[in-house]
């Protein structure tokens, strides 16, 4: 029977995730951006809807020749000097929301809510992989110490040792141009799971040398003891013993990573190794709209607004559910709490 | 006395009127010396004239090393026209077109001193091979040169000077039409022999034109100053070619391009190397053109290619479908107005062009074509390069495959590596893609030679991108390739053009316009873009 997470001791008849639920539901901040999140969240969703039957087209159709009505005038969606249409907000029917991206005259707004979609998708798929890995080879390392956890150890230092985001181009710029070859499975250099297998791995150790720290910490207490006298075997003391003492720190490093993940995302994007074109990611979207930044600063600013929002609502999430999930900053808040308390007694 | 101020009202009226005139007219009034000051987006890939074959490269060192022919330093066609350099003379051609005969103009000498020998030549030619210049290909027709290349031989036995007479004998293996041209890259611009055989961009080999570089700085700036033999004696002894007006000379490289037309629009530069920025073009070109700002040609076909020996562009219909459906127009847009179009091989400003279009934009009957052809093989890869706005021609080209039914793929490779990947046959999903060609000289077979002869397939550095090899067509740019280029000629590669297009083996869509941006402080008329070398550095004046 495994063990109870020993994290967040309580007022008796609370479950500790009720409480961290409880904590969470107190902090205003944590929940402002998590409502903010979910609305980023439903925006982009909304973008085969918007794109079907307001904007009618799609994320990657060119309209450089045409011509809209925008409040009664006929105007060029691309100009003859190759300048995108401004914003024209509902001025066509919601067409060209935001204007055209480039001077192929695609749909700005469109772009944005597909771009949203690829880049959230990337960012939280990537983390996914990076936290089932890490966890893995935490567990491992720490449980069973010695050569293995010398051997995962040493893996981590070298990854650790390349700066994060050289890393990941190098890495992106070789598997764009021949793709990757996993066994049988092939994966094209234009495919969006480069950039996810890109940034999912060079975060493992990121997560995986703190994991491992705790699971250390972990496999000394008395209930991994009680379970190998019981007869349980590694795995089951890994993954039925450890893991769910470990899951409060793996949301709120998996909330970090995806936060984390967006900025790589779009800083590969943007450097041209991340999403190829035509599809759109807020990264890339930023990198086209750079070239015409003098002109047409929106282009520019939209996207990274968008990345902004994302990335500091996840990192707000996070800090609150650390804050929730974690027994020790807990302890601290309520130290701090109980010295005001007396203190205010004795005056 | 009344005489008296009758004359001096006469003087004083000659006087101001003298002024007056002087300032008016930016002719009368433009200056000798000064400095000049430019930029470059990057540093040139080479400040060495066996190495460089980029048009960065190619304007910075037009004035600078003179090979035994050159380019008259004039704007348009007229600056097409070939000249004797170092030479006496245009060379004496053989009856059977293998042997070429030049002489070296006594008393030349280079920057450092040291006179200008015939014997530097073939020096240069083998140096070339030494250093693998991109442009010892040109000399690979001189008899010798391949066992010279393969280290069978010391010296390439198709090259006789005499440092004496100054005479300098050149053996083809076979008649080359354009050897003339070749004669007037840098690539054959004497260099003293002995010269070391590895790149000299940051130690510039000493110069014959008038001007030599110094103080180079790689990847940030260099500058130029008078060549101290010019007016001794070179300038004397090629009277034809230009002084210049400035003394001095300093480029520097400002990677924003933004920047850069800032500088000129303040001032603190005279002239930007790059056109503006597509996003501050249409700015610049309202604001000062016909004072500071012109757009000008340049010799080149943009396209799209199609590779005839692969499906679905083994069809001809599949390939003319693609070029009813390519529209010039919109690529016009997307390269923000500095495309004129054009859908043939040859461009505006190449002896042999003769304007039509077979496939003027028709995409209900690219459709129908289509439809005919109905090609089982729908999966295609599009490729193109990263840089702005190729990646959006490819963009462009990649919806418009998709809209004529294909599932296509857009495939951007970094620029520095485009021509490496795509050229490597090796490279899988060749299928179609991208690319554009500027002119080495102004030849037609400096187009179909490189880019559609059979004889061009090569296993890497393929620039035959859709693998045309059509017999009687490689027979006939061999054959044109054997004569001089006269107006029959010029009449033939027309005809060349047209049957080409035929076959259509590519969508060419235009030919790039560049610009001339420069500060108020020069005399905007006088500056000369020749349509090879661009900017003529020796002409820039202040006012």
């Amino acid at each position: 029977m495994p063990a109870e997470p020993i994290a967040n001791a309580g007022p008796a008849g609370s479950s500790p995730w009720a409480l961290a639920f409880r904590d969470l539901r107190r902090n205003r901040l944590a929940l402002a951006f998590f409502a903010l999140f979910v609305l980023i969240v439903a925006f982009v969703l909304a973008a085969p809807l918007w794109a079907d039957h307001v904007a009618d087209t799609g994320p990657n159709a060119t309209h450089t020749l045409e011509r809209i009505t925008v409040d009664g005038e006929r105007r060029d969606v691309v100009n003859p000097e190759g300048r995108p249409i401004d914003p024209v907000w509902f001025g066509a029917g919601g067409k060209f929301f935001l204007g055209a991206d480039s001077r192929l005259g695609r749909d700005e707004m469109v772009r944005v809510m597909y771009g949203g979609r690829v880049s959230l998708f990337i960012c939280i798929v990537a983390a996914l992989i990076t936290t089932v890995l890490a966890t893995t080879f935490a567990l491992l390392a720490g449980y069973f110490r010695g050569a293995t956890d010398s051997v995962i150890s040493r893996t981590m230092d070298v990854i650790w040792a390349f700066p994060v985001l050289l890393l990941a181009i190098a890495l992106g710029l070789v598997l764009a141009v021949g793709g990757l070859q996993i066994g049988p499975l092939h994966i094209s250099g234009s495919s969006i799971w480069i950039p996810i297998l890109v940034i999912g791995f060079v975060s493992i150790p990121y997560m995986a040398r703190p994991l491992r720290g705790e699971v250390l910490s972990l496999r000394e207490k008395e209930f991994v003891e009680a379970a190998e006298a019981q007869g349980a075997g590694p795995l089951r003391v890994m993954f039925g013993e450890l893991l769910p003492n470990l899951s409060s720190t793996i949301i709120v490093f998996f909330t970090l990573n995806v936060a984390t993940n967006m900025l790589l995302e779009s800083a590969l994007s943007f450097l041209g190794v991340g999403v190829q074109p035509p599809n759109a990611s807020w990264g890339s979207m930023i990198a086209t709209g750079n070239e015409l930044i003098t002109s047409a600063p929106l282009l520019t600013i939209i996207p990274g607004t968008m990345i902004l929002l994302t990335a500091l609502s996840l990192n707000v999430i996070g800090d609150g559910l650390r804050d929730a999930l974690d027994s020790k900053s807990k302890v601290r808040l309520e130290a701090h709490a109980g010295m005001a308390e007396s203190k205010g007694t004795s005056v | 006395m009344r005489k008296l101020g009758l004359v001096l009202i006469v003087l004083a009226l000659a006087a101001s009127s003298a002024l007056g005139l002087a300032a008016c007219g930016s002719s009368s009034s433009a200056k000798e010396g000064g400095t000049l000051t430019g930029s470059y987006a990057s540093f040139p890939e080479y400040l060495d004239p066996g190495l460089n074959y980029s048009a960065e490269g190619t304007t910075a060192m037009y004035n600078t090393y003179i090979p035994l022919l050159t380019y008259a330093h004039a704007n348009g066609l007229e600056g097409s026209k070939l000249v004797p350099g170092l030479a006496e003379s245009l060379p004496e051609i053989s009856d059977d077109g293998k042997t070429y005969t030049l002489n070296l103009r006594k008393g030349l000498k280079y920057s450092d001193g040291t006179p200008v020998k015939a014997s530097d030549f073939p020096a240069t030619i083998e140096r070339d091979f030494k250093i693998s210049s991109p442009g010892s290909a040109f000399f690979e027709g001189i008899v010798g040169a391949t066992e010279f290349a393969e280290g069978k031989q010391d010296s390439i036995a198709g090259i006789k000077a005499n440092d004496k007479t100054g005479e300098i004998v050149i053996k083809l293996v076979n008649p080359r039409s354009t050897f003339s041209n070749e004669l007037g890259m840098l690539f054959a611009a004497p260099l003293p022999a002995g010269t070391p055989a590895k790149s000299l961009t940051a130690n510039p080999a000493p110069a014959t034109g008038p001007y030599e570089i110094v103080k180079v700085e790689p990847g940030r700036s260099w500058s130029y100053v008078r060549n101290p033999q010019w007016d001794k004696s070179n300038g004397r002894l090629m009277p034809d070619l230009p002084g210049g007006h400035v003394d001095k000379i300093d480029i520097s490289v400002i990677r924003n391009d933004s920047t850069q037309v800032n500088e000129v629009e303040q001032g603190k530069t005279d002239w930007m190397q790059p056109p503006p920025p597509a996003d501050r073009y249409a700015e610049v070109k309202d604001k000062y053109e016909g004072t500071q700002f012109r757009v000008e040609p340049t010799v080149s076909t943009y396209y799209f290619w199609m590779n005839m020996k692969k499906a679905p562009f083994d069809d001809l219909k599949v390939r003319q479908a693609v070029n009813y459906a390519v529209n010039t127009d919109a690529l016009e847009r997307i390269y923000a107005g500095q495309m004129l179009a054009s859908h043939q091989i040859l461009p505006e400003g190449m002896p042999g062009h003769e304007p039509f279009d077979l496939y003027p934009h028709d995409m209900a009957k690219a459709k129908e074509l289509i439809a005919e052809a109905d090609p089982s093989d729908r999966d295609i890869t599009v490729w193109t390069n990263n840089e702005s706005p190729n990646d959006e021609a490819g963009a462009y080209y990649q919806e418009l495959l998709n809209e004529l039914g294909f599932n296509a793929k857009l495939k951007i490779i970094n620029a520095d590596n485009f021509l490496p990947v795509i050229g490597d046959q090796s490279t899988e999903d060749l299928d179609t893609g991208w690319f554009n060609w500027f002119e080495d000289y102004p030849h037609p077979n400096s187009f179909f030679q490189p880019l559609l002869s059979g004889e061009s397939i090569v296993p890497t550095f393929n620039f035959n991108l859709s693998q045309t090899d059509v017999p009687e067509l490689n027979a006939k740019i061999a054959r044109l390739n054997e004569v001089p280029l006269e107006a029959e000629q010029e009449k033939e590669y027309a005809e060349l053009d047209r049957e080409f297009m035929e076959l259509a083996p590519w969508a060419p869509f235009g030919t790039r316009t560049t610009s001339l941006f420069v500060s108020s402080a020069i005399d905007f008329d006088k500056v000369i873009w020749n349509p090879t070398f661009n900017a003529d550095l020796s002409s820039f004046q202040f006012k």
